[in-house]
């Protein structure tokens, strides 16, 4: 089994290119992968808690909750994060907040690296 | 050879990138939008992303969300889900782009 | 160990945050050694290509009419970084640009190397050296 990277600066409703990254990233869970998925620019809208569910919008707080309990680390990048007013205290339980060389370092002991760029 | 995955995420007939990679360096997976690459023709013609002499793969659960039958997809078009997905990323690829 | 990882930027500035992250990104290599043992380390190359290259243009002045640091600020630091630098050739030439209006060299906050101006393929075998690819 071997480490899958996903990066994504994609935001969380609109495009559904979170939910494709996340869609992957329980892909190769289920096979036995180790996970990391890091959040930037927009993308970190994905960790705040409490986000309301309604049928019309991307709702993956559940799914990222049950990733983490799994074993697999979601991190968001603390300057994007905070540039849009999601603070520590705001975050989906288990998910972890850095700076950008967490995910080069993520990549580093990656074996595939998936980054799916902004909108 | 070491192989780049290119995963394409919008129906567009060309890319300044996907133009220019080199021939055999790479194969293509069409995402999201672009698996309208996989199935619809433009004035009677297919994609031209169809015709590079790379392999093609399209994503079964972005074509079925757009209202596409993994049986329409062009013949030489390989359709493949998530979990297919996570076996081309370790056993095909060695990195990926995502246009 | 030394892991290559190419960072390449193919969409404009400013519209889309994706530039800027692909070089803060970048530049953030420069403290990844926190996270790894001795010894590891990330050697990142920085490329610009299509409608990229129009992140090099000089004299960017967003800084005084929107308050944000400019592309060229990142794109400078990333020289004094030390990172590797790449700007398409093809590309340059296609938007009718002269390497007089690039971003060449930052020498004034005292970067040593500069940007090169390289063909594109010279950027698609820095691609395929590299162990990752980030694309934005």
């Amino acid at each position: 089994m071997g480490k899958l990277t996903i990066g994504c600066f994609s935001s969380l409703v609109g495009s559904m290119t979170l939910d494709f990254a996340v869609k992957l990233a329980e892909a190769a869970r289920k096979k036995g992968h180790d996970v990391d998925v890091w959040l930037s620019g927009n993308g970190t809208m994905l960790a705040k808690k409490g986000q309301r569910s309604f049928k019309d919008y991307s709702a993956l707080e559940k799914t990222i909750t049950e990733l983490i309990a799994d074993g697999s680390n979601v991190v968001a990048c603390e300057a994007c994060a905070e540039a849009r007013g999601i603070h520590k205290e705001d975050l989906i339980s288990g998910l972890g907040i850095k700076s950008a060389d967490w995910y080069l370092a993520s990549c580093f002991s990656a074996d595939r690296v998936v980054h799916i760029g902004g909108e | 050879m070491a192989k780049i995955g290119v995963f394409l995420s919008q129906h567009r007939n060309s890319n300044d990138t996907l133009d220019r990679l080199s021939k055999g360096s790479f194969d293509v997976v069409l995402v999201q939008n672009g698996v309208y690459c996989a199935a619809i023709k433009e004035n009677g013609q297919s994609s031209p992303v169809l015709g590079r002499g790379t392999k093609v793969y399209a994503m079964s659960e972005d074509l079925v969300s757009r209202g596409i039958e993994p049986s329409q997809v062009a013949s030489n078009v390989t359709v493949v889900n998530f979990d297919g997905l996570v076996d081309l990323i370790f056993n095909e690829f060695t990195k990926t782009i995502w246009l | 160990m030394i892991k290559k990882i190419a960072f390449v930027v193919d969409k404009m500035p400013y519209k889309s945050e994706s530039s800027r992250l692909t070089l803060t990104h970048a530049i953030a290599s420069q403290t990844v050694e926190i996270h790894l043992d001795d010894g590891d380390n990330v050697e990142p190359v920085l490329a610009f290509i299509g409608e990229g290259v129009l992140n090099c243009l000089k004299n960017q002045k967003a800084s005084e009419v929107y308050g944000v640091t400019t592309l060229e600020s990142h794109i400078k630091n990333a020289l004094l970084t030390d990172i590797k630098l790449l700007i398409c050739e093809e590309d340059v030439k296609k938007y009718g640009l002269t390497e007089d209006q690039i971003i060449m060299d930052a020498e004034d906050i005292g970067a040593d190397i500069t940007s090169e101006l390289v063909p594109f393929s010279e950027i698609m075998s820095a691609m395929e050296l590299a162990d990752h690819i980030v694309y934005s």
